[in-house]
This record gives C-alpha cells, structure tokens and sequence, in this order.
C-alpha cells in the first residue's frame, strides 16, 4: 500500500534536502545561540544586577526556529525550481497544491521538531520547562503560527528569486534583521532609538517571541492576544502573496 | 525489467494514444511556438520528433505532457484532455526533460526517492534500481551524489529514474545528449525491449541516425508546423531517388560558390551549405559533378573533398528545411 501523496512528498523533502550536516547546522545553530549569546549575557546581566537572562532568551530562542523552518521551505522550492525537479515533479503524478502543501507541511515539522530539540536542551541548561501541559500547547500553537507566516515569507523570496547570489543574500539579510530587531534576543525598551522600536513592533517575530514567552511563563496577556491575532492575519495575508507567485512561477530557470 | 503494462485500460484498439488536430500555443498571443501540429501515435509506436532548435519540439512535448496548455486546437493523450485531466495524464507517462534534473542525493538515492515518490512498494524498487544501476553502467558510482558526477552520468540517472515506474507512453527530450556512443545505443536498445512490451515512445532529437535507429515513425518541425511525416522507410523512398553529394572547397567564397552551384543546377536540386562546406541532393550527380568541376575552376576554387553517397534520413530533413512546400504530412 504505497503512502498517500502527500506525505510521499514530505518525506522526499526531509530525505533529499537535510543530509545529517544541514539538520545538525538547522538544529544546533540556535543551540549555539542559547548556549553562547545566554551565557555570554548572563555574566554581564549578572554583574549589572539585573534578572536571568538564559531564562529571558530561551523562549527567544524557541521562536527562532520558526524562522530556521521557513528557510527551510523557500530553499526547497528554490533548488527545486534550480535543479530541475519542480519542473520533473510536475510532470509527475502530483499537482502543484500538493508540491506547495508538502513543502509548507515540510517547514512545519521542522519548526515543530528544531523547538522541541530547543526545548530539551532548555531542559538541560535550566532545569525548568513550560509550566503546564497547556502552556507547552500554546508555545506549540505559536510556533505553527510562526512557521506558517514565515515559512509563506521564504516561499515568496524562493518564487520570485532566480540567481543563488541574490537568494542567498537576501535571505541572510532577513534572518539578520528579523531576528535581531524582534525580542528574540532583548526586550522592546523605551531605551531604543525611535526607529528601532518601530522596527520591533512591526516585526511578525516579535508577536512569535513575546507569545512563546508568555506561554512559557505560563503568564499570556492580552497585548499576546492582539499580536497573535495580528500575526494570524499577516500569515493568510502572506501566504496568498506566496501561494500568487508560487501559482505564476516558472518550472524552471531556463 | 516488469512489464510496463497500464494500470487502467488504454484507448480502444485503433484509437491513437496521441491526438493532436490543429494544435497551437503561444507565449504572447502573437508569436506562435506552435502553428497548427496535426498527428497521431498509435500503442507500441516509436514517435520521432525531429527539428532545428526553437522549432517548437520541447513546446509540443510540455503540452503532451500537460506541463503548458494548448492556445486552441484538440489534443488528447490516452484519450484524455491535458487540460482538464492532467494529473490522470501525469500518473501513466514518464517524462525524461531537456534539463537536468536531480535530487541533492547519491545515484540510488535519486532512483529509491523517485521509484517512492511513484508509489512503488520498497522490493520493487530495490529490484528495479539494482536492475537499472546494471543497465546503465552506474553501479560503479552509486553512492557518489549526483551533483558530483560528469554531465553524461547526470543524464543516465535521470533516464534510468524514469523507469523506476510503470507507464503507457514515455516522452523524452533530447535524452542522449552527452551519452557516449555506447552508452547512446545502450538506451535506444532499452527503448526497443519496453516498445516490445507495449511502451509507446515519444521522444525529441537532433540525432537523426538515432531516429533512423529507433523511430517507426518521425515528424520535422520547422516554425511550429509539422513539415513532413511519414515512416522512416517512406520518406527514404520519396527522397530516395535522389543521391547525395558532399562538397567542401577552398580558396574560394563558400557561400557564394554554394548559391552560384544552387542557381546553376536548378529547382530539382537542392544545396544547402555552411562555409565552405555543402551537401547537394540531386536526381543527377553526373550532371551536379560536371556543373561542380566548371564552377570550381571559374572562381579558382580547390575541390578538397567530395563523396557521392545514398541517401539517408539527415538528407530528408536537410531537404525538408530547405523546401517545406514539396514535404508532405501524412498525419
């Protein structure tokens, strides 16, 4: 009994675009931050007598892997569309839906799994966790959310992007500046330049950051409502922007 | 290899697995890629489509195989509209493209996902893929990636995929381009066994001796219109009274000296030249020899090769090109 379609497709992905050193860079690169960024902080939060910053930077870090799992998704349609096989796919027994379902449902197990490995090694530095069963579903629900609007994102850059330079820089330009001008790493303080802080409020990961946070905590309020809400409408905003280009794209560069 | 043999029937005996009546397409509305194709493929038929590049072969081949849809005209492919059934088109073709294509992983890695992703139960396609990694001489390199190797073994991986699954008609784009002569007629063998086996082949060349090795029947594209079409043998016959004369010179203009041979044989005959090189067919090589030894020592030209030989299907094609007008399409 051969499996349905679309997982066929997910498990192509997973098997032909992650060899062992990919997964270990996709999953250890914000184990790294964790490890290096919360300690390294620590020490001079420590010394400036201010709270826990390993603790501030874990859920931080949790969220990060929704941005890993969408440049996981747009690197797929773009070597794909590269090399030949969105073009071979098509011409086999599977429909563009499904090509694009498998590569979004292929992003959400990254983020879903690479949060759970984070998750462990939390564990591990901070001998603590999620506070309730139910607070570790929120932190999950968020992070679907959050994969789901950037997974969409780098699906975009990979439909309308045709050279490797211009995709790679791009999409190194992004990641720099969605994650730094978010909460992943630091609170939104009044502290920040103007334009800084406009930044960081307009930055669908700070939505992402502050509600894994709050869940985290076991302490969700209403301004992680509104920014979800917010977040849940931008990711159906995006993803029809994605799924136009996707539908338009070419098979291949030729 | 398994018989090829349809999951589900094939159209009526009789009935063409491949129709195409007045099919066009165009990019813009404007330029047409494809200027009116009529044709049909019977079951178990080696189809050639033959053509200079930009003559709308790889544009027929996307529409047949569902990958652009037909600006106006009919085409069904086993009986079905690409249009509206692509998917169930897709399930029982193979498709070997023009580019390449492959998966960031080993040679059998490539074949195992593809012979996966068709749906083939895992000791089928470890059958199949020991079978094909013989087949076509790539055991040795099976557990290199195939971004690693040369572009000839990028080409035998992505052929030898392609029969990682059953189908009723296989379409292939240029497959032999940078296949070395054995390997190139290692393919065409393999072509020939699953045509035995009621695989009907559809497949794009520039190689015309491995059209005139494979195809049962071939049509040339010129324009986005079918310029002749008949079986090899047939359109032998109608060139075959002619023979063929090739003629390279110096010390002379090359494509002067063509186009004065042209104008001094006449309408019967037909010249087509690159440089200083020509072919020339022609009902009377005596009379083309005689015209070629006066030309060559008006304008001071040294004869350095020329050869009188049979017609072969290069020559139908060159002729085809040359004068559209006395080809014929036997759809």
């Amino acid at each position: 009994m051969p499996l349905p379609k679309l997982l066929r497709l997910i498990y192509r992905n997973i098997r032909v675009n992650t060899d062992p050193g990919s997964l270990i860079i996709l999953v250890g690169l914000p184990a790294l931050y964790l490890i290096f960024f919360g300690f390294g902080f620590q020490s001079l939060s420590g010394a400036a007598g201010s709270g826990n910053y390993l603790a501030f930077l874990t859920p931080g870090i949790l969220s990060f892997q929704v941005v890993m799992a969408g440049t996981v998704g747009g690197s797929i349609l773009w070597a794909d569309r590269r090399w030949g096989m969105f073009a071979q796919l098509l011409s086999g027994p599977f429909t563009r839906l499904e090509y694009l379902l498998g590569i979004m449902l292929t992003s959400l197990l990254f983020g879903l799994g690479g949060s759970a490995v984070m998750l462990g090694v939390a564990w591990l530095l901070l001998g603590t966790g999620p506070t309730s069963p139910l607070a570790l579903g929120l932190m999950f629900g968020v992070i679907v959310l959050g994969s789901i609007f950037f997974g969409s994102l780098m699906l975009l850059l990979g439909a309308l992007v045709k050279s490797n330079t211009a995709y790679n820089s791009i999409q190194i330009l992004l990641i720099f500046v969605v994650n730094f001008a978010s909460t992943v790493f630091y609170p939104l303080s009044a502290g920040l330049p103007v334009a800084l802080q406009v930044l960081f409020r307009i930055n669908p990961l700070t939505y992402v950051a502050d509600a894994v946070r709050g869940a985290y905590a076991g302490s969700l309020t209403a301004t992680d409502g509104y920014q979800l809400l917010l977040l849940a409408v931008e990711s159906v905003v995006i993803l029809y922007l994605a799924v136009r280009a996707y539908l338009r794209s070419e098979l291949s560069y030729e | 290899m398994q018989s090829t043999a349809p999951a589900r029937p094939l159209p009526p005996a009789g009935e063409p697995v491949i129709l195409a009546q007045d099919v066009r397409y165009s990019y813009d509305r404007k330029r047409f890629a494809l200027a009116g194709v009529d044709f049909a493929v019977q079951r178990g038929e080696v189809f050639g489509l033959l053509g200079r590049n930009g003559a709308g072969k790889s544009t027929l081949i996307k529409a047949m195989t569902t990958l652009v849809e037909v600006t106006s005209g009919t085409l069904r492919v086993l009986g079905m509209d690409p249009a509206r059934e692509g998917t169930r088109i897709r399930e029982r073709i193979g498709v070997v493209q023009q580019a390449e294509s492959f998966d960031f992983t080993s040679v059998e890695g490539n074949l195992d996902v593809y012979g996966m992703l068709w749906g083939v139960p895992r000791a089928e396609r470890r059958r199949r893929r020991e079978a094909l990694l013989e087949r076509f001489g790539l055991t040795d390199i099976r557990k290199r990636r195939a971004f690693d190797i040369s572009g000839g073994q990028k080409r035998r991986v992505q052929v030898a995929k392609e029969f990682m699954h059953d189908m009723d008609i296989l379409f292939l784009d240029e497959p032999t381009v940078g296949l070395d002569i054995l390997m190139r007629r290692t393919l065409l063998d393999s072509l020939r066994a699953e045509v035995r086996r009621g695989l009907t082949v559809v497949f794009t060349t520039h190689n015309l001796e491995e059209a005139d090795y494979l195809c049962d029947r071939v049509a040339v594209l010129d324009e986005g219109r079918i310029l002749v079409l008949d079986t090899v043998e047939n359109l032998k016959r109608l060139y075959g009274g002619k023979k063929t004369v090739d003629l390279t010179i110096g010390g002379a203009d090359g494509p002067g000296f063509f186009a004065a041979l042209g104008r001094e044989l006449g309408a019967d005959t037909t010249v087509t030249a690159t440089g200083s090189s020509g072919v020339i067919l022609t009902d009377d090589p005596k009379r083309a020899l005689s015209t070629i030894a006066a030309l060559a020592q008006h304008r001071a030209a040294q004869i350095e090769w020329l050869a009188v030989r049979p017609n072969t299907l290069e020559d139908v094609f060159l002729k085809s090109v040359a004068h559209p007008a006395e080809g014929r399409a036997a759809p």
